[in-house]
C-alpha cells in the first residue's frame, strides 16, 4: 500500500493557514466599512427636525445692553454736568480776578494822578514864589535908583559905598533867599518823595495783601478740586459696584434661569428663559463635548434631541452627518453625557414643549 | 468604527515594541495553525491506516503472505509497522533458539521499540503547539502592557486628559491581547483534541501488539508442544 507510506508534507498545511489567516484579516477590514455605509440611511429615515436653528440668546443679551447704555448714559451726564459746573465756576474765578484786577488798575491810576498833581502845585508854587521875587526886586531896584538920583549929587562915595552895600546886602538877601527857595523846594521834595513812597508801600501791602488772598483763594479752590474729584471717585465707585451688582444679577439669572422662571411671568420672559434654557444645554453639551483629534475644518454634525417630560434624553440622532464617523460619535456622546437637562423642567409650561425637540449643531471652530 | 480606530490602522500605528510583539504572535498563530493542518492530516492518514491494516490482519490472510506484501525498504506506519517489527524479530529468532520465551521477548522488545517510534511520530510537534498555547497569551499582555505604558507616558505630557486622548492608545495596545488569545485558543483546542486523538491511536497500537503477541504464543505454544511430544 503505498498511499500509506507516503509523509504528509507541510506545504499544504502552510497554504492552508496562511488562507485562514488571510481570510480573517480581509473580514475584519472589510465588514467595518460595510457597517459604517449604514448609518446615514437610518438617519435620514429617523431624523426628527422639529427646529431648524437653535434659538439665540440675542433676546436675552438686550437687556444688559441696555442698561449698560443707560448706565453709560447717567455717567456720561454725571461727567457733563461735573464739567459745566467746573466751567462755572473758573467763570467766576476769572470775573472775580478781573474786578480785582480794574480796582487795583484804579487805585494805581489815582495814586498817579495825586502825584502829578502835588509835582503841578509844587512847581506852580515856586513859579509863584520867583515871579514874586522879582516884582520885588524891581521895586526894590527902582525905589534905590530913585534915592541914587536923589542923593547922588550929595554923597557921590557915599552912594557908591551904599550901593555896595546895598549890593552886597542884596546879594546876600538874594543868597538867603535862594537857600530858602532851594530849602523850601527840598522839603517839598522830600515830602512829595515821601508820600510817594508811602503810597508805594500802601500799593506793595495792598499788592501783597492781594497776593496772600489770591493764594489762599487758589488753595481753598485745589481743596474744592480734590473733594470734588474724591466725590466723583466715589461716584464712580458707587456706580461701579452698582453695575457689577447688575451684572452678578444677570448672571445668577442667567445661570439659575430655571430657579426664577416661576417669577418670569409674561411670553417675552418665558423666551428669555427659553433661551437661556438652550445657552444652557449648548454649554453643557459643549463642555461634555471631546472633539476628536484629525477632524476636517469645515465638519458640521446636527444631532436632533429629543427630551422627555422631566428633561431626561429620550433620544439623540444624528440630524445630518458630517461626513466623519467619529465627529458624528462624538457630538452624540457630547449629548448623551450631558443627557439630564433637568432644567426643563423649570421653564414655564407654556414654552416648555417646543423645546423638548431641538438641533444641536457641532462645528469644531465654535470651540476651539 | 472610523478609519482612525480600524484594527489594520491601529497595528500600523503602534510602537515598535508592540509591533513586534503584534509580529511574534501572528508567526505564531500561522505556525500552530500550520501543526493543527498538519497533525490533522497525520491524524487522519494513520486512522485510515489503522483501519485498513487491521481488515486485512483480520481477515484470515496468512502472516508471512502479509509480511511480504510490502518490499522492506519501505517505510511502514502505524500498526503495520509493528506487525512488521515483531514479524521480522520472530523470524529470525525461530531459527536460532528454541526457548519460546526467549523468541517471545525478543518480538516483543521489537514490537515496544517500533510502538516508541509510532508514539514519537505521532506526538511529533504537539508540543510546539502546547507551547504557542501557553505562552502566547502572555506575550500578547507584554505588548498590551508596554502599549499602555507607552499610552500613560505621552498621557503626561497632555494636558487635558480626556477618554479620547487615551482611547487610541489602550485600544492598540489591547490588540496584542487580542492576536495573543487569537493564536493561543486554537492552539489549546487543537492540542488537546490532537494528542487525545494521538494517545487514543497508540492504544490501539498498543492493543494490537498484544493480540500479534498472543497469535505468536500461542503459534510458538503449539510448535514446542509438538516438539515436546
Amino acid at each position: 500500500m503505498g498511499r500509506h507510506s507516503r509523509r504528509v508534507g507541510y506545504g499544504l498545511p502552510l497554504l492552508l493557514a496562511i488562507a485562514l489567516h488571510l481570510g480573517l484579516l480581509v473580514v475584519s477590514v472589510i465588514r467595518f466599512p460595510s457597517a459604517e455605509r449604514e448609518p446615514p440611511n437610518q438617519a435620514i429615515v429617523q431624523a426628527t427636525l422639529v427646529r431648524a436653528e437653535t434659538a439665540t440668546d440675542r433676546a436675552q443679551q438686550a437687556d444688559p445692553t441696555q442698561a449698560v447704555e443707560a448706565a453709560r448714559q447717567a455717567e456720561e451726564e454725571a461727567a457733563r454736568r461735573q464739567q459745566a459746573e467746573r466751567e462755572a465756576e473758573a467763570d467766576r474765578q476769572r470775573q472775580a480776578d478781573a474786578e480785582r484786577e480794574a480796582a487795583l488798575a484804579e487805585e494805581r491810576e489815582k495814586a498817579r494822578q495825586a502825584a502829578e498833581e502835588a509835582a503841578a502845585e509844587a512847581a506852580r508854587r515856586f513859579d509863584a514864589a520867583e515871579r514874586q521875587a522879582a516884582l520885588r526886586e524891581q521895586q526894590e531896584a527902582e525905589r534905590r535908583r530913585q534915592e541914587a538920583e536923589a542923593r547922588r549929587q550929595r554923597e557921590a562915595e557915599e552912594r557908591r559905598r551904599r550901593e555896595a552895600e546895598a549890593e552886597r546886602q542884596r546879594q546876600a538877601e538874594e543868597e538867603a533867599r535862594r537857600q530858602r527857595e532851594a530849602e523850601e523846594r527840598r522839603r517839598r521834595e522830600a515830602e512829595a518823595e515821601r508820600q510817594r513812597q508811602a503810597e508805594e508801600e500802601a500799593r506793595r501791602q495792598r499788592e501783597a495783601e492781594e497776593r496772600r488772598r489770591r493764594e489762599a483763594e487758589a488753595r481753598r479752590q485745589a481743596e474744592e478740586e480734590a473733594r470734588r474729584q474724591r466725590e466723583a471717585e466715589a461716584q464712580r465707585r458707587q456706580e461701579e459696584a452698582a453695575r457689577r451688582a447688575a451684572e452678578a444679577a444677570q448672571q445668577s439669572l442667567d445661570r439659575a434661569i430655571a430657579g426664577e422662571a416661576e417669577a418670569v411671568a409674561n411670553a417675552r420672559q418665558a423666551q428669555e428663559a427659553a433661551n437661556g434654557f438652550i445657552n444652557l444645554v449648548r454649554r453643557a453639551v459643549e463642555q461634555a463635548w471631546v472633539i476628536p483629534p484629525n477632524v476636517r475644518d469645515g465638519a458640521t454634525a446636527e444631532v436632533a434631541v429629543r427630551l422627555g417630560p422631566s428633561g431626561e434624553l429620550f433620544a439623540a440622532r444624528i440630524g445630518r452627518s458630517s461626513g466623519d464617523g467619529a465627529f458624528d460619535r462624538s457630538a452624540l456622546q457630547a449629548v448623551e453625557s450631558a443627557a439630564p437637562f433637568s432644567e426643563l423642567r423649570e421653564l414655564p409650561a407654556s414654552v416648555q414643549r417646543q423645546y423638548r425637540e431641538f438641533n444641536l449643531r457641532f462645528r469644531p471652530g465654535d470651540i476651539r | 468604527m472610523n478609519d482612525a480606530m480600524s484594527i489594520p490602522h491601529l497595528i500600523m500605528n503602534a510602537s515598535g515594541v508592540v509591533q513586534a510583539v503584534m509580529l511574534l504572535l501572528l508567526l505564531g498563530s500561522l505556525l500552530s495553525w500550520v501543526v493543527i493542518f498538519q497533525r490533522s492530516f497525520v491524524m487522519r492518514r494513520a486512522r485510515r491506516a489503522h483501519r485498513d491494516f487491521e481488515d486485512r490482519f483480520w481477515s484470515g490472510v496468512d502472516l508471512n503472505e502479509l509480511y511480504r506484501e510490502t518490499p522492506p525498504e519501505q517505510e511502514t506506519l502505524g500498526a503495520e509497522h509493528i506487525f512488521r517489527a515483531g514479524f521480522r524479530e520472530f523470524n529470525r529468532l525461530l531459527p536460532k533458539t528454541r526457548s519460546p520465551q526467549a523468541i517471545l521477548d525478543g518480538v516483543q522488545r521489537s514490537m515496544r521499540v517500533a510502538w516508541s517510534r509510532e508514539e514519537d511520530r505521532l506526538n511529533l510537534h504537539l508540543v510546539f503547539l502546547a507551547t504557542v498555547a501557553s505562552s502566547s497569551p502572555y506575550i500578547g499582555l507584554f505588548g498590551t502592557v508596554w502599549g499602555i505604558m507607552g499610552s500613560f507616558q505621552s498621557l503626561s505630557m497632555a494636558q487635558q486628559a480626556t477618554l479620547a486622548t487615551v482611547a487610541p492608545w489602550i485600544a492598540e495596545a489591547l490588540i496584542a491581547t487580542a492576536m495573543g488569545l487569537f493564536a493561543a485558543i486554537p492552539a489549546v483546542i487543537f492540542y488537546n483534541r490532537l494528542s487525545a486523538e494521538s494517545s487514543r491511536m497508540l492504544g490501539k497500537y498498543e492493543d494490537f501488539a498484544e493480540e500479534f503477541h498472543s497469535i505468536l504464543h500461542r503459534n510458538l505454544q503449539g510448535r514446542g508442544d509438538a516438539a515436546a511430544d
